[in-house]
């Protein structure tokens, strides 16, 4: 053997590829999709993310391409079957949020944002109803692209930042796909869809808004694009942009708070009673609050001219009659806590004093303790962390404790597993406001709070970590100092009766929260199959004759009471047990007896299938309240506690209203579950 | 999952691959999974098959899982790494009732050995030997350079050092002075020193049963260490019959009946085939997925049809394609190792990106911005795969990727 041994040629550069025609190009790179696909589906579950990658990668430069959005929009149900959402958090689109998918388009890697990409593809085909999926509905996917699309117009109108430069085939395509929703949804519809969608969320009158004020900006931004005709939708969109940025006439103009405080010093009477008034309507009208306002409170409360700060809080004649036994209490909160990064506080401060709860002779004293307490290290480094340093940990936390005070039912748990921290505390914050005043002075200055379980007592700080792994940074200030020690007593509790038969909150409902829980629980669920229990039918008569206002006796409701809701998705499939507080029963709107109720998620209105949809606004509800007709909610309840002796006419519930309950529950959350025992 | 044959027994895969797994999950043997016990969590949640064991080395527990694998019906367990290579034989020797497989493994797993034996079979291989300090390396780079006939000055020759019991590059360092010498640690010895063949060096997959080779594949090599493509040129296939008696000669020599070997051979400038080493084992730089683009079948399912004593002649004749004329397209792909010593992103060159052939890439951003100096045949940071149907362009396309910068 001798034959010489072949040289490979020596030209280096392969000749650069000219331009393919972009037709061409999508055809490629969608017949490479394909074969990336075929693996996929090819691939077990288990094995998933070995054949994710090369999907995602060329799905990544195929969105990049002008068309590419539509061709994989054309795959989009073969993208969902294939797999590629395996044990990931997108598997669940339910659970997804447009907040945190803006986060990873932004800061992610390639591969991590592309499949954000496809999940948002995936939720357009869902939207416009070409996908059915089992977990999430058309409209739940409608309300997620609206927000998302609300939270990146910048993306769709905005100058390419130069950020977005570096990482060329990644923006590109992240452009394209905001782009091709837009404008499937339709340009025209967008900011009215906003609008609507923002409206919704702000009838529930949370604490945190920092989502909806960034969305607001983002909106306000387009709305000065004299590029954009913003067709009808505008209107609505106006008065969410005027209540964040200029809400009265000395600010309309957005001058930027220095001008606006030199501003003030030469307005005359009349013009700070018209300044007061516009900034009370703009607040309680959307629920969100100008930067101006702190500007304008402090200058009144400087002046100490109540008058004009009670026209300024849009005050009634119990919050005047409250601020002005409290004045000095008020004007030393305004100087402690309201600045101009705590605005949200004003409404808060506003709601604390309608709601006369300085009345109350503990609040007083307890609220001047805490304008001077300044929270331990940790708490304070938590509290930064969370809403940066721009004010001292105590305003921050100052604030938050108004906010909380004034609006028990804005408290949200975020995206953390803490739904029962979330309920103990809006619980307190309306039926005990002196205790969480306690409480959160423990947590902050000591970072420990002590609770008395069946006669043993339990430290927080003693503790390991709860049901969070890492304390919440997505809540309000209360809830990031409270809820870490919370939850670890509440685990604790659950812990010191695992071994006991029956529901551990049986015991630990009452002795975690406060004398007003019933002693008696009932429990609609079989511990060990997740179906219903034996005696489920005496669970519904009991709770009609505890709480229905025809079989009690017509007694209402006295204190918020924790009960375990059977949460389910849009086609009633069992999600999980969730925490929630009975507030009222009453008659609804339309005549239908309904239960109002407490729901800690950010967003209460949620469709649990079978004709079972949460409503937040329009059906009798106050801010913040969600509700069901009564026998939906019956027929989602597993948990609820009451006092024996309280027990109305459970006999004289119709059997066929018990029955169709039950039937409603067998159909959703108590049918045989795959792989129950 | 597909549809398991009830006539066949079980075979065990030995080490952690999902690749591998799925390919059994996929396959009508049944099928277990050995691997340690970190992996059982992961098993129990997806159903897949195991037995636990901690693959240290062996010891008086080893007759233990044998045992085990052998009731549980297991007719063969197959290696997925170097490290499980000499397991499995210590394995297939109690379940098969063969107790040289032990000693066969053992050659596969010490390169001394293994070069040894190969040279007692009539192959022909390079100079080596067995250093066990500096000097022993020192001594050896002087009498290959004064073998060759070089004067004081000149510059030496390299020679190649190797840990003994370490699959593909890791451990492989080039020495070319007394300096590369010092830096050497004190833990990598005893290491095989080897003399450097000028020429053309490329890797064999073959795929065996009944003593007989039932696939063989060339991985042409571009560059050792950063990229190969299959099949090979046809430059390279011409010597396909020459490389055929050599691996019949390996399987001779090591005595294999069933199972898979992946030899690597030098072709010199005067037409002589050297024998560098063997592995019985998955080759690594994704060979398989490479053949699988190619030919559309899986390796793996190969490894399993062919280490199975159960498979039939008519199984296989029917699982594998023919060589070189059943390959679609070629497939290669190139291990990215970044340029610059300080490096901040991740960024694809548009002429990669954009090229016809290129595929996709496995590249993640950078965990650290500083590179460590190659001083070894280190890990690449990712790979990047081309198909198309030109060798020459494909050969020269992964040439080119050496020039240009992924990491930033």
């Amino acid at each position: 053997m001798s034959e010489p041994i072949p040289v490979p040629p020596d030209h280096d550069a392969p000749a650069p590829g000219t331009t393919p025609d972009p037709a061409g190009e999508v055809a490629r790179l969608g017949a490479m999709v394909d074969r990336a696909l075929t693996r996929l589906e090819e691939t077990s579950a288990f094995a998933k993310q070995t054949a994710r990658g090369p999907l995602l990668d060329i799905a990544g430069r195929l969105l990049a391409k002008p068309g590419g959005a539509q061709a994989l929009y054309d795959r989009a149900a073969r993208i969902e079957a294939s797999g590629v959402f395996h044990a990931t958090d997108w598997d669940h689109p339910e659970i997804l949020q447009p907040s945190l998918a803006t986060g990873t388009l932004a800061h992610a890697d390639r591969p991590t944002a592309t499949l954000e990409l496809l999940s948002e593809l995936r939720m357009l085909s869902i939207a416009q109803g070409d996908l059915l999926h089992p977990r999430i509905s058309s409209e739940q996917a409608q309300h997620f692209l609206a927000q998302l699309l609300a939270l990146n117009l910048n993306r769709l109108f905005g100058a390419q930042a130069e950020a977005e430069r570096s990482n060329a085939t990644l923006n590109a395509a992240i452009r394209n796909l905001v782009g091709f929703i837009a404008e499937r949804i339709g340009y025209g519809e967008i900011l009215a869809c906003l609008s609507t969608e923002i409206d919704r969320i702000l009838a529930q009158r949370p604490i945190m808004v920092d989502d909806v004020k960034l969305m607001v900006t983002r909106i306000a931004a387009c709305l000065h694009d004299p590029g954009i005709n913003s067709g009808g939708g505008g209107l609505g969109a106006a008065r969410l942009v005027s209540a964040l940025f200029g809400p009265t006439a000395g600010c309309r103009e957005d001058p930027g708070l220095a001008v606006y405080r030199e501003r003030l010093e030469t307005l005359d009477d009349s013009a700070l009673q018209q300044e007061a008034r516009a900034f009370a309507r703009a607040m309680h009208d959307t629920g969100l609050v100008s930067a101006y306002h702190p500007v304008f409170l402090r200058h009144v409360s400087a002046l100490e001219r109540g008058d004009l700060l009670g026209q300024a809080l849009g005050l009634s004649s119990t919050g005047t009659e409250a601020f002005s036994c409290y004045a000095g209490l008020v004007y030393s909160l305004i100087d402690a806590a309201i600045t101009p990064d705590t605005t949200q506080a004003v409404y808060g401060l506003a709601l604390l004093l309608e709601r006369g709860l300085l009345f109350d002779p503990a609040i007083g004293p307890a609220l001047w303790g805490h304008i001077g307490l300044e929270p331990c290290p940790t708490a304070a480094q938590t509290l930064t962390a969370a809403f940066g340093d721009r004010q001292s940990p105590a305003t921050l936390l100052l604030a938050g404790t108004i906010s909380v005070l004034g609006q028990p039912l804005g408290i949200g748990q975020g995206n953390n597993p803490t739904c029962q921290a979330a309920r103990a505390l809006s619980m307190w914050a309306l039926a005990a406001p002196d205790y969480l005043l306690h409480l959160l002075t423990r947590a902050a200055r000591d970072h420990n709070i002590t609770m008395v379980f069946e006669g043993q007592r339990l430290s927080s700080a003693a503790l390991s970590a709860g049901l969070a792994p890492t304390p919440p940074i997505d809540v309000d200030p209360v809830s990031v100092v409270l809820v870490p020690h919370l939850d670890r007593l509440y685990i604790e509790m659950g812990r010191l009766c695992a071994d006991r038969p029956g529901d551990p909150h049986a015991w630990v409902n009452s002795a975690m929260h406060g004398w007003w829980v019933g002693q008696d629980t009932a429990l609609a669920v079989d511990l060990n199959t997740g179906g219903l229990a034996g005696d489920a039918d005496r669970f519904v008569r009991l709770f009609h004759g505890l709480y229905h206002p025809l079989y009690n006796g017509n007694k209402p409701v006295t204190h918020p009471q924790p009960a375990g809701i059977a949460v389910t998705d849009s086609v009633g499939r069992f999600i999980g047990w969730h925490a929630i507080s009975i507030l009222r029963v009453g008659l609804g709107p339309s005549g239908e007896m309904r239960i109002y109720f407490y729901n800690p998620n950010y967003d209460g209105g949620q469709d649990w299938g079978h004709d079972v949809v949460v409503s937040t606004d329009s059906n009798g509800e106050r801010f913040g309240e969600s509700s069901l007709p009564f026998d939906r909610f019956a027929a989602r309840l597993y948990l609820f506690h009451y006092d024996a002796c309280e027990e109305g006419h459970t006999d004289a519930v119709p059997d066929d209203a018990v029955t169709a309950i039950l039937d409603m529950a067998r159909a959703t959350w108590a049918a045989p579950r795959a792989g129950a025992a | 999952m597909a549809e398991k044959n009830p006539d066949k027994g079980y075979v065990a895969l030995l080490g952690w691959s999902l690749g591998a797994i799925d390919a059994a999950e996929r396959f009508d043997r049944r099928y277990v999974v050995v691997a340690p016990d970190w992996a059982e969590s992961y098993c129990t949640e997806n159903n897949i098959p195991y037995v636990p064991w901690n693959f240290e080395r062996l010891n008086e527990r080893s007759m233990e899982i044998a045992e085990k694998l052998k009731d549980m019906g297991v007719d063969v367990a197959i290696p997925l790494f170097e490290e499980t290579v000499e397991w499995a034989g210590a394995i297939n020797s109690v379940i098969q009732g063969n107790p040289r497989l032990h000693g066969q493994a053992i050659l596969f797993r010490d390169k001394a050995l293994m070069k040894r034996r190969a040279q007692l079979g009539g192959i022909r291989v390079g100079i080596f030997e067995e250093a066990h300090d500096r000097g022993d390396v020192i001594r050896f780079l002087k009498r290959v350079n004064q073998t060759l006939l070089k004067l004081d000055g000149d510059p030496n020759d390299p020679i190649h050092i190797k840990a003994f019991d370490k699959a593909g590059c890791l451990g492989h360092r080039v020495i070319r002075t007394a300096d590369d010498i010092d830096t050497i640690p004190d833990e990598e010895f005893p290491v095989l020193m080897e003399s450097h063949l000028d020429g053309w060096e490329f890797a064999v997959e073959a795929w065996i049963h009944n003593g007989k080779v039932q696939f063989l594949n060339i991985s042409e090599y571009v560059t050792l260490g950063y990229s190969v493509f299959v099949p090979a040129s046809p430059e390279l296939e011409s010597w396909r019959p020459r490389v055929e008696q050599e691996v019949e000669k390996l399987i001779k020599t090591f005595d294999i009946e069933n199972g898979f070997i992946h030899p690597e051979y030098f072709v010199t400038s005067d037409g002589t085939m050297y024998f560098g080493e063997v592995a019985f084992r998955p080759p690594g730089f994704k060979v398989f997925e490479l053949l699988e683009r190619a030919y559309g079948f899986n390796g793996y399912q190969g490894l399993i049809v062919c280490f199975d004593p159960k498979s039939t002649d008519e199984e296989i004749a029917a699982f594998f394609p023919k060589e070189v004329v059943d390959a679609t397209t070629h497939a290669g792909c190139f291990g990215v190792y970044p340029r610059r010593r300080v490096v901040s992103d991740l960024d694809i060159p548009e002429e990669t990106e954009n090229h016809p052939y290129f595929e996709s890439h496995e590249l993640t951003a950078p965990m650290e911005n500083k590179v460590t100096k190659r001083s070894a045949f280190g890990t690449h940071w990712g790979l990047i795969y081309f198909v198309g149907e030109d060798p020459t362009t494909m050969r020269d396309l992964l040439k080119h990727q050496e020039e240009l910068d992924f990491y930033v």
